[in-house]
């Protein structure tokens, strides 16, 4: 977290937000921790219910609860390719104007039932029929999807008090019947 | 040197001086210390103590920020090391990064290290099984190096001596080619694993067998580990991150602090070692020039007996680099053979399938092990168009998973509480035994040289034809035997992997009879300087199929008591 830890002092210091010059129409200011995706504070805020809508709250939190999408930003930003960082980028970008076309209004403005349409319908996009605009949504939610569910599922959270992790594992059984396994099913 | 001086000269003075901190070395260090010889132990690294040096070890899953996974930044930056399974986020740390210690890559080859005290033997990945007499005369049988100066029955006991006291979990399995050892008692084979085992004994009778790998973990005798304050394993798996139980053997958790304990052992880390001293009118070795890795000052160290344990490239660049009118070529280099016939165990091929049987068990629990195909080809005798063989990894298990094709609460429902279960996945890989070859070689570069004035090692290491077949013989084999099992959705690799990526590198100051085409002979002295003993990876005449690292805690061991028998030992 250094560089992230030493853009935060920056601020401090600087009295205000650190700033990156924006090369896209945005007027908003780009977050600079994120330094290979053009992310501002209002995009991350789309991310999150996008997050929180493939896993939503109920008795167990959900995404959104966790703040999963700073876990997303981080390896978007840190361990993907990059160009499957721009159609991240772009996509989250244009999931508005998606969500306009699909559902008549923008994200943020949904009831649950309907935004979790708009994000299955854009996971639903063909690879082959689809235009380029199309594949972008779907590529940027196939990478949301993916590390939205282990954020969740690597978080402190479910970690300790949902699904506790163990550094020791117990000794090795190597024939266990599966149905002598009795796991108290976790209402979500 | 300036201010040199008499007392400086007695300060710096001991009776042994063994270079390197890690397996092999710690092993030397630990054998003299305990009988009484002052020590100076030379790490070109940080210290890295049991216990406290281990940042990682009780760090949980989401503690790390990328959850395990290397950042596109640090694989641009370090290609070669990236390369390596246990190069991750929680063992980063333990691993010399591409940038800080070049070397000359003539051909491919990834030069995996660990410079601080302990070197790899924090990061191995600790699998320990005996050679036998079937690869002690490969070189004879088959006519290719030179004949092995030792055979079983003159290591046989050093194996049990190291064995007893790193720990070796492991079975009697009564196998001729993988001779038994000191066990203490076996991890488990699971249950499609024993089916694999039934199985080959159906199609094969007793002429290829997999069993449970031996490796170096802790599982009895706890009281005799008391005494080196280690534990039980306790199957954590987390072994590359250092284990606060000292349940896998390390140096830093085994040898060390046993050496460290006697009083006998100095340690000067950070001691970049340029050449070891030969002193013409005394004709024998004197001493150790490093230079300090921090203010690049060059220093010497003085004693009766030299050991070099600084892993088997390096050893060799150590050699080479230790010039003097007596030896123009590198010391002990009357042959002219130091740094040819370097060989490795080849990696590249592996085999994964699938296996729809016994679909009601399932694993639980950690395991550090798994199971072993001791060789079979060419064993007894030639059988095959190329030389030698293979030994092979192999497993079996299943998972767990939740099915994630949904959204919302249903996604949510089934992540917690996952439905599915896997056929059984069933994986090998190979462990190809490679010829030593004269054009298989390092040298130094006349060029360049390091941050500490130190010629880079240029790497000259590649496969050969023999190589190529026994990939295409492990693959067919594997899938005769996978189909004859019935395991389904077989597929065979080849990765290509460069050598090196093994981390099995061995030779350049091989052993043998013969001062006209060896380095070394059956005690590990140089044939030439016989106060200086070579017991790593450089020593190796050949390579066979087995993990090295048993083998090189047993020369070690077995050539420090020669050592401590055989030469003249001053006073300090």
């Amino acid at each position: 977290m250094h560089r992230r830890e030493a853009l935060k002092s920056l601020a401090i210091l600087t009295g205000g937000a650190v700033l990156v010059p924006s090369c896209n129409f945005e007027k908003e200011d780009i977050l600079a921790a994120y330094q290979n995706l053009n992310v501002t504070e209002s995009m991350c805020k789309l991310l999150a219910q996008i997050a929180d809508t493939i896993i939503p709250p109920g008795n167990i939190q959900g995404a959104g609860d966790l703040a999963v999408q700073d876990f997303i930003l981080v390896m978007v930003n840190d361990c993907v390719q990059a160009d499957q960082q721009g159609m991240f980028t772009k996509g989250l970008q244009g999931f508005d104007n998606f969500s306009k076309e699909e559902a008549g209004s923008k994200f943020s403005k949904l009831e649950p039932a309907d935004k979790e349409k708009v994000v299955a319908q854009g996971l639903s996009i063909s690879e082959e029929d689809a235009d380029a605009g199309k594949k972008t949504i779907l590529e940027f939610l196939r990478i949301t999807k993916r590390f939205t569910i282990q954020g969740y599922m690597m978080s402190e959270y479910i970690m300790t008090q949902v699904k506790p992790y163990h550094l020791i594992p117990g000794e090795y059984n190597g024939a266990v019947l599966i149905n002598s396994i009795s796991n108290p099913k976790i209402n979500g | 040197m300036a201010n040199f001086n008499i007392d400086a000269t007695a300060e710096r003075t001991f009776q042994a001086i063994v270079i390197g901190s890690g397996l092999s070395g710690s092993w030397a260090a630990k054998e003299l210390c305990e009988h009484g010889v002052k020590t100076l132990v030379i790490e070109r690294g940080r210290d890295v103590k049991h216990l406290h040096d281990y940042p990682t070890t009780n760090m949980l899953p989401y503690e790390f920020e990328h959850r395990g996974q290397l950042t596109n930044q640090i694989k641009e930056e370090n290609p070669v090391v990236s390369r390596c399974y246990a190069f991750r986020e929680d063992a980063m740390h333990f691993f010399v990064k591409d940038k800080e210690h070049p070397y000359v890559q003539d051909k491919p080859f990834d030069w995996i290290r660990g410079y601080q005290v302990g070197g790899k033997s924090l990061l191995w990945a600790r699998q320990v099984q005996r050679w036998s007499d079937f690869d002690f005369e490969g070189p004879a049988r088959d006519g290719f190096a030179v004949d092995w100066p030792i055979r079983y029955k003159e290591i046989a006991p050093w194996y049990s001596h190291v064995e007893k006291f790193a720990g070796v979990s492991g079975n009697k399995d009564g196998l001729a080619n993988l001779p038994d050892g000191e066990f203490l008692p076996g991890f488990e084979l699971n249950i499609v694993e024993k089916y694999f085992q039934e199985q080959l004994k159906k199609h094969y009778g007793d002429t290829r067998h997999m069993i449970l790998a031996r490796c170096a973990h802790i599982t009895g005798n706890l009281e005799y580990y008391q005494q080196q304050g280690r534990a039980k394993c306790q199957s954590r798996n987390l072994c590359h991150r250092g284990c606060p139980f000292g349940g896998y053997f390390s140096a830093n958790a085994s040898t060390l602090p046993w050496a460290e304990k006697t009083g006998n052992m100095t340690l000067r880390t950070h001691a970049v070692v340029h050449s070891i001293i030969y002193d013409e009118a005394k004709g024998k070795a004197t001493g150790v020039r490093i230079v300090d890795a921090n203010t690049k000052q060059m220093e010497e160290y003085f004693a009766d007996v030299i050991f070099v344990n600084a892993a088997a490239l390096n050893t060799n660049l150590i050699l080479l680099n230790s010039t003097s009118s007596r030896f123009p070529n590198g010391l002990g280099n009357d042959s002219g053979l130091l740094g040819k016939y370097v060989a490795f165990h080849n990696y590249r091929a592996g085999i994964s399938a699938e296996y729809e049987g016994h679909s009601e068990y399932t694993t639980s629990g950690g395991r550090p092990t798994s199971g072993y195909f001791p060789r079979f080809r060419n064993l007894y005798k030639q059988e095959t168009d190329f030389l030698r063989g293979y030994a092979a990894g192999f497993t079996a298990s299943r998972s767990n998973y939740a099915d994630q094709s949904g959204i919302g609460m249903p996604l949510k429902e089934e992540l917690l509480n996952p439905s599915k279960y896997s056929n059984w996945n069933i994986g090998s890989h190979m462990m190809g035994e490679t010829i030593p070859k004269e054009t298989n070689f390092v040298a130094l570069s006349k060029e360049e040289k390091d941050a500490w004035g130190i010629p880079l090692l240029k790497v000259n290491v590649e496969y050969d034809d023999n190589d190529e077949k026994m990939i295409k013989d492990y693959q067919q084999q594997m899938t005769e035997m996978f189909e004859k099992a019935g395991f389904t959705n077989i597929r065979v690799r080849d990765d290509k992997r460069a050598p090196g990526l093994d981390i099995h590198e061995m030779g350049g100051v091989r052993m043998g009879k013969d001062p006209k085409t060896s380095l070394l002979n059956k005690d590990h002295q140089l044939h030439a300087c016989p106060n200086v003993y070579v017991t790593d990876g450089a020593c190796m005449t050949s390579t066979s199929t087995q993990n090295p690292s048993l083998t090189y805690m047993a020369f070690a061991a077995r050539a420090a008591h020669h050592a401590m028998k055989n030469q003249k030992w001053g006073k300090v």
